[in-house]
């Protein structure tokens, strides 16, 4: 080896050409978009003191007079969580076993399915809201149907992924004494995927949880709908209230889920 | 005497060009404890597994007990797959699953999906998963969770599962390849008394040659995927085990050197594609 080569090792045989462009490329992107939309940062700036000052004069106090009012409507929106999560646990195990070569040796149908889930997973909840809002009215029904059809569409997907975790290995004891296949379902598949199941789901809930104040807003029930009439009818104070309430109960919410992950899982 | 198992020119073609098995033909008659050896890659996995068709063989005839396992398939393949007992190199239990239950997965083929559900295994099989594994030396471990144990009780339960399918062959692939030294010695010995004592006929991959000469009452080698040695352990002389591992000396002992195999096992290039499910 010569002297040259000592006192100049690269640390990356990586082109450093390339990382040059890809940050231009990028930096690029960002300057047009800012352009296109005409968004100045130092009118976010000026504009920041005002919004600070307009927050604090409208929304505090907060008013705490009709806090049991809000009651029922919080049970509402914990009632559209459980319930979709509940719905959608069922069917998207039913998928995600169609899904995954593990269990579903038949590829057409594999991909059928894959297609299926993947339009309800990527049509945002808010605009299947906004769907379902025209045909069934506003209420209830419609936030549990569009939170269903997005669990579905994620769950289905991190099923399947956690049952083509399972190694081939454990399922091919059972293939090999005779077993059927929905015994090496039962006996082989499920008690592999306990695990992650509990996981999948309880993250699920807290997505759900989260997302079913977001649907009242687009009227489809439960605290939303609150938080939205109180600010249209200007009641800082109590829309303030609302969601701190909210933001308890997501916090209580995740306390929960946590502490039953460490137990089962 | 008729032979138990009868392969007739079993050919395996992974893909277009991997040829794991050339052509082989053998018999196996009851109350054989045969021992494949041959160096990784060579195609005992895939040649064990055709027999019970985990894996499709491309060519050639298994006539397992009168039955033709290659045209067999379903609820009929299910069935003779249940007369066959199965041991693997990782053991194959199911983790989450306590042991017991493991070992009465031997008998699902034999009671129908819902009595499997609610643990309703029949008395004598029950009475037998926790005599067999008193005699493995587990009597403790019986309701704990298979992932907790240790390779070698692992390997022991997945011996009392086989076992408690009552097969009339038992096939075990490595089944030491990934213990210590200790471990493999019990596990190896239990095996051949087990099957001694239930007269059982068994085919064992190994690439352990001291092991095979020790079991075995017959010795099969193969290398690339063709029978190169068909004889008594006695008839295996050194030369003839020189030629064998030419050029994989390492593979040949377990003792000082179950490091050094441990590792090439785990080398995949060395395997035929898709051989082992690695």
């Amino acid at each position: 080896m010569n002297k040259q080569l000592i006192h100049n090792i690269p640390l990356n045989q990586r082109d450093s050409k390339k990382i040059f462009v890809f940050v231009v490329v990028f930096f690029t992107l960002l300057i047009l978009s800012l352009v296109y939309l005409k968004i100045s940062f130092i009118e976010m700036l000026v504009g920041l003191p005002s919004f600070v000052m307009f927050f604090f004069e409208n929304f505090f106090p907060p008013s705490v007079e009709n806090l049991q009012q809000y009651i029922p409507a919080m049970v509402e929106t914990l009632g559209y969580a459980v319930i979709s999560t509940y719905i959608s646990t069922i069917i998207a195990f039913i998928f995600g076993i169609l899904i995954s070569e593990n269990t579903n040796k038949i590829k057409s149908l594999r991909v059928i399915t894959r297609g299926f889930v993947s339009i309800l997973r990527n049509i945002p909840f808010i605009i299947w809201g906004a769907l379902l809002v025209y045909i069934f009215g506003i209420g209830g029904i419609v936030g549990v149907l569009a939170l269903i059809l997005v669990t579905i569409g994620f769950l289905s997907k991190s099923y399947a992924e956690s049952i083509d975790e399972i190694s081939g290995d454990k399922l091919e004891a059972l293939r090999a004494n005779g077993s059927s296949y929905f015994q090496i379902l039962f006996h082989g598949v499920i008690p592999q995927f306990v695990p992650s199941w509990i996981n999948w789901t309880l993250f699920a809930f807290e997505i759900n949880v989260r997302a079913s104040a977001v649907l009242g807003i687009v009227g489809a029930g439960g605290i939303g709908v609150l938080i939205d009439t109180n600010i249209n009818l200007f009641k800082y104070g109590e829309a303030i209230t609302i969601i701190a309430v909210f933001v308890i109960i997501i916090l209580l919410t995740e306390f929960v889920t946590n502490s039953i992950r460490k137990r089962f899982v | 005497m008729k032979p138990l198992l009868s392969i007739k020119n079993l050919v395996k073609v992974y893909g277009k060009e991997t040829r794991a098995l050339n052509g082989i033909t053998l018999d196996f008659f009851p109350g054989e404890f045969i021992v494949i050896i041959g160096p990784s890659g060579a195609g005992k996995s895939t040649f064990i597994r055709s027999i019970n068709r985990l894996v499709d063989p491309t060519k050639g005839e298994i006539i397992f007990d009168g039955q033709h396992m290659e045209k067999l398939s379903g609820r009929k393949l299910r069935k003779e797959r249940s007369k066959i007992g199965m041991i693997f190199q990782h053991y194959n239990l199911v983790g989450r699953t306590n042991v017991i239950k493991n070992v009465l997965h031997g008998q699902l083929s034999n009671i129908p999906l819902y009595k499997s559900l609610l643990g309703l295994y029949h008395h004598e099989d029950k009475k037998e998963a926790v005599e067999l594994l008193k005699k493995v030396g587990l009597e403790d471990q019986i309701y704990k969770r298979a992932d907790e144990l240790s390779g070698g009780q692992m390997q022991r339960v997945g011996i009392c599962r086989a076992i408690l399918q009552r097969p009339k062959l038992l096939l075990a692939d490595e089944p030491i390849a990934s213990l210590d030294p200790l471990s493999a010695n019990i596990v190896m010995q239990q095996l051949h008394t087990i099957s001694q004592e239930k007269k059982l006929t068994c085919i064992v991959n190994l690439h352990q040659v001291d092991y095979a000469k020790k079991y075995a009452t017959r010795i099969i080698e193969i290398k690339k995927g063709l029978v190169v040695f068909d004889g008594a352990p006695s008839q295996l002389t050194d030369s003839i085990i020189k030629d064998i591992y030419e050029g994989k000396e390492s593979q040949m002992k377990l003792k000082g050197e179950s490091e050094t195999h441990f590792v090439e096992k785990r080398q995949p290039k060395q395997l035929a594609v898709g051989q082992n499910n690695e």
